[in-house]
C-alpha cells in the first residue's frame, strides 16, 4: 500500500525549507483560483476581492473562519495519528457525524448532571468514532482486510444510518430543520467573539493539538506507534506489538474525529443536524496531508483549508460564483502537495 | 417466485453495467501497479460531459464520443500529475474526485444557472436491443434479452479487456509495470508509459459507466455517482483482478442493489437504511474474502 511511501516522503523536514513546498502549493492554488474567477466570473475583479479579502474584513468572517477550521483540526490530528503509524483512515465523514451524534444524544439524556454530563457525552462521543475506526484496524490486525476501503465502507453506512436516526426516530417535531433536540444551555460553549460563531471549542483544540504532539514525540507508545509506521518488521523485532498499533492508532484516530464532532456541537450547532458534517472528515485528511502529519503544522494547514471555505462563501454572497469552486481550489492541493518534485525545491541539497 | 427472482436478476444485470465497466477500467490502473481510487471522479465526469454534449450536439453518439474524449483529458491530467510530478497516487485520485465534483457543479451552475438538477428534454432513450434466438428462450430471453445496448457493450469489452491483457505483448508489459517493473526497465521499456496508458484507459471506460448514469436518466444529478466507483474498486478486489472475477463480482453486488430496491418497495423501509444494504454487503463481501484469502496463504 502506499501508506508507507507517504511516510518516507514526509520525513523529517527542517522546519524553514519544509516551508517553501507548501507556501508554493499555496501559491499555485491561490493562482488557480485566479484563473477560475476570470474563466466563469462577468465580475472577476470582485469575486477575488471577496475572496481573499472577505474571511477577513471584519470579526464577524474571522471568527467564523477559525471555528471552521476546529474540526479540521481535529480532523488532521486524527488522521496524522493514524498515517504515522502506517494505517489509512477512509473513514472520517462516518466517525465525526457518528461522534457529533451520540454527543447529542448524550447530552439530551445527561441534561441534569452538568459539568459531568458534557464531559461524559464528550467521552462518548469519542468513543463512537473510535470504535467504528478501530474495527477496521482490527480487521486488518485479523485477516489483513484493506482498512482503507472498509473504513469507507463502514463510514457510509454509519452516515446513511445516522441521517435516519435523525430524520426518523430523533427528529424534534418542533423544528423546521430536519434536525434532533437542542442539547441545554448550560452545556453550550462560551463564544468568544461576538458576533462570529467562534467558540472556546478553539482552545480544546488547541490542546488537543498539544496533546498528540507530546503522545508522539514524548511518549514511549508514540515512539512504539511510530515505529510500526516506519518500518514493521524492525518494530517486531524490537518487541513492539505491531498487531494491537494497527488497532489502536486507529481506535485513536477515530476518537479524534469524534471529539472534533462533539466540540461542533457543543460549541456551533447544538443538535445534530443532518448531514451538517457533510465534507468535514475529508478535509481533515486534506489538512493532515499538507501538514505533512505533523501535528503542530495542523493548525496552519487547517486555517488555509478555512481560509479557501470563506472566502469561497464570501465569493458567493457578493458575487456571480458558486461555493464549489472552493472544491476546485482544493483540489488543486492536493494534486500538488505530495509531488516529490515539489518538495525536492525545499530540501535540494540534501541526495534522494 | 418467478415474479420476483427474474425481475429482480434482470435489473441487475443493469445495475451491474455502470459498475463493470469502470472496474475494467480500473483493472487496468490496478495490473499496472497504480491503486486507482480516481474512478468516482472519472465516472462524474464522464456523466456530465456527455449528457451535456449529447444535448448540445443532439445525437448520443457524439455526445459519447466527446464525453469519453473530456474525461480521457481529466484522466491525463491525473496521469500527469501521478507520474511526471512524482505525486502519491492515492492523493491525487482524490484530487481528481474532489476536482470533478466541483468542476461539474460549477459548470452546471455556469452554463444551466442551476447547481441542483438539471433535466435534458431532448435526450433520447438508449435504444434496446432485443436478441435473435436467446428472445424467445422463456427465462434466459427476460434475463438477457432487451436490455440497452451498454450491457451488451461491456460484455464485449470485458472480452477485449481478457484478451488484451493476457493475449498481447501490451498486455504482458502493463502486467509486468505493476508486478515487477524493473523486468520493463531491464529490456528497455518505460513502465510509466504503460501506467499512462492505462490512466487514459480507466478515463474512457469511466466515462462510458457515467454516461449509462445520466443518459438512463436524461437529467444529471449532482453526484449522481454516489459511490459507485468506490465500489467498482471493491469489485476490482473481490474479483482478484480478473476480467471473470469482474464480472461476477459486480453481478453479485448489482443483486445486492436491485435487491435493495425491490425490499424498499416490498416492505417499506426507510430509503437511508436501504441505500446502507450495498455498502454493508461490500464490506461483509470483502470481510469473508480477506479471510479466505488469509487462510489460504497461512496454509501455503
Amino acid at each position: 500500500m502506499g501508506s508507507r511511501s507517504l511516510q518516507r516522503e514526509f520525513s523529517r523536514p527542517t522546519v524553514l525549507r519544509s516551508a517553501i513546498g507548501p507556501l508554493i502549493i499555496a501559491a499555485l492554488a491561490l493562482g488557480a483560483l485566479v484563473i477560475l474567477a476570470l474563466l466563469l466570473s462577468e465580475t472577476p475583479g470582485r469575486t477575488l476581492r471577496y475572496f481573499f479579502l472577505g474571511p477577513v474584513q471584519n470579526t464577524y468572517y474571522a471568527g467564523n473562519m477559525i471555528n471552521t477550521a476546529i474540526p479540521l483540526i481535529f480532523g488532521g490530528l486524527g488522521i496524522s495519528l493514524a498515517m504515522r503509524a502506517g494505517s489509512f483512515n477512509l473513514g472520517g465523514e462516518g466517525q465525526l457525524y457518528g461522534g457529533a451524534f451520540v454527543t447529542t444524544i448524550s447530552a439530551i439524556a445527561l441534561g441534569s448532571w452538568g459539568l459531568a454530563g458534557a464531559v461524559l457525552s464528550l467521552i462518548f462521543g469519542a468513543l463512537t468514532g473510535g470504535v467504528l475506526a478501530g474495527f477496521s484496524g482490527f480487521l486488518r490486525k485479523q485477516w489483513n482486510t484493506n482498512e482503507l476501503i472498509s473504513s469507507f465502507l463502514l463510514s457510509n453506512v454509519v452516515v446513511l444510518l445516522v441521517s435516519y436516526l435523525i430524520a426518523g426516530p430523533f427528529q424534534d417535531p418542533e423544528t423546521n430543520l430536519i434536525a434532533t433536540r437542542r442539547i441545554a444551555e448550560s452545556f453550550r460553549l462560551m463564544r468568544i467573539l461576538e458576533p462570529s460563531n467562534l467558540s472556546s471549542a478553539v482552545y480544546f483544540a488547541l490542546l488537543a493539538v498539544v496533546l498528540v504532539h507530546l503522545y508522539l514525540y514524548r511518549m514511549k507508545s508514540g515512539y512504539e506507534l511510530r515505529m510500526v509506521g516506519l518500518n514493521p518488521m524492525f518494530a517486531r523485532y524490537g518487541g513492539i506489538r505491531v498487531s494491537w498499533y494497527r488497532i489502536w492508532s486507529m481506535f485513536l484516530s477515530g476518537a479524534l474525529y469524534g471529539l472534533g464532532g462533539g466540540f461542533a456541537i457543543f460549541g456551533t450547532y447544538y443538535a445534530s443536524v443532518r448531514e451538517f458534517s457533510t465534507g468535514m472528515g475529508w478535509n481533515g485528511l486534506a489538512v493532515a496531508l499538507i501538514a505533512r502529519f505533523q501535528p503542530v503544522a495542523v493548525i496552519p494547514a487547517a486555517l488555509f483549508f478555512a481560509y479557501i471555505e470563506s472566502g469561497a462563501r464570501s465569493a458567493m454572497l457578493h458575487s456571480d460564483v458558486t461555493f464549489e469552486i472552493a472544491s476546485i481550489v482544493q483540489a488543486v492541493v492536493f494534486f500538488l502537495v505530495t509531488s516529490s518534485l515539489l518538495q525536492r525545491l525545499g530540501t535540494k541539497r540534501r541526495s534522494v | 417466485m418467478n415474479t420476483v427472482i427474474i425481475p429482480i436478476l434482470r435489473s441487475a444485470i443493469s445495475i451491474m453495467t455502470p459498475l463493470l465497466l469502470a472496474a475494467m477500467g480500473g483493472l487496468f490502473t490496478e495490473l499496472s501497479g497504480m491503486l486507482n481510487i480516481a474512478l468516482e471522479g472519472l465516472m462524474l465526469m464522464g456523466a456530465f460531459s456527455t449528457i451535456v454534449f449529447a444535448y448540445s450536439t443532439g445525437s448520443l453518439l457524439q455526445g459519447v464520443v466527446l464525453g469519453v474524449l473530456s474525461t480521457m483529458l481529466l484522466a491525463t491530467l491525473f496521469a500527469l500529475v501521478t507520474l511526471k510530478l512524482k505525486a502519491n497516487v492515492f492523493i491525487t485520485g482524490l484530487a481528481t474526485n474532489l476536482f470533478a465534483s466541483g468542476l461539474t457543479v460549477v459548470l452546471s451552475y455556469r452554463l444551466f444557472g442551476n447547481k441542483g438538477v438539471v433535466v435534458f428534454d431532448n435526450i433520447a432513450a438508449l435504444p434496446r436491443i432485443s436478441i435473435p434466438l436467446i428472445r424467445s428462450i422463456p427465462i434466459l430471453g427476460d434475463l438477457l434479452s432487451g436490455h440497452h445496448v451498454f450491457v451488451y457493450i461491456s460484455w464485449v469489452l470485458l472480452i477485449l479487456v481478457g484478451f488484451s491483457l493476457y493475449r498481447t505483448p501490451f498486455g504482458f508489459r502493463l502486467r509486468a509495470a505493476g508486478l515487477h517493473e524493473k523486468t520493463l526497465i531491464s529490456l528497455g521499456l518505460k513502465p510509466d508509459r504503460y501506467r499512462f496508458i492505462a490512466f487514459l484507459i480507466s478515463g474512457a471506460a469511466c466515462a462510458l459507466a457515467g454516461a449509462i448514469l445520466t443518459l438512463n436518466l436524461g437529467a444529471f444529478v449532482p453526484n449522481i455517482t454516489s459511490g459507485k466507483g468506490w465500489i467498482a474498486l471493491v469489485v476490482i478486489f473481490l474479483g482478484q483482478k480478473r476480467p471473470f472475477g469482474l464480472f461476477v463480482a459486480a453481478l453479485i453486488f448489482g443483486f445486492a442493489d436491485a435487491f435493495s430496491n425491490y425490499a424498499q418497495g416490498a416492505w417499506n423501509i426507510p430509503a437511508d437504511v436501504i441505500l446502507t444494504i450495498p455498502y454493508l454487503f461490500t464490506l461483509v463481501a470483502m470481510v469473508v474474502f480477506s479471510i479466505y484469502t488469509n487462510r489460504r496463504s497461512r496454509v501455503e
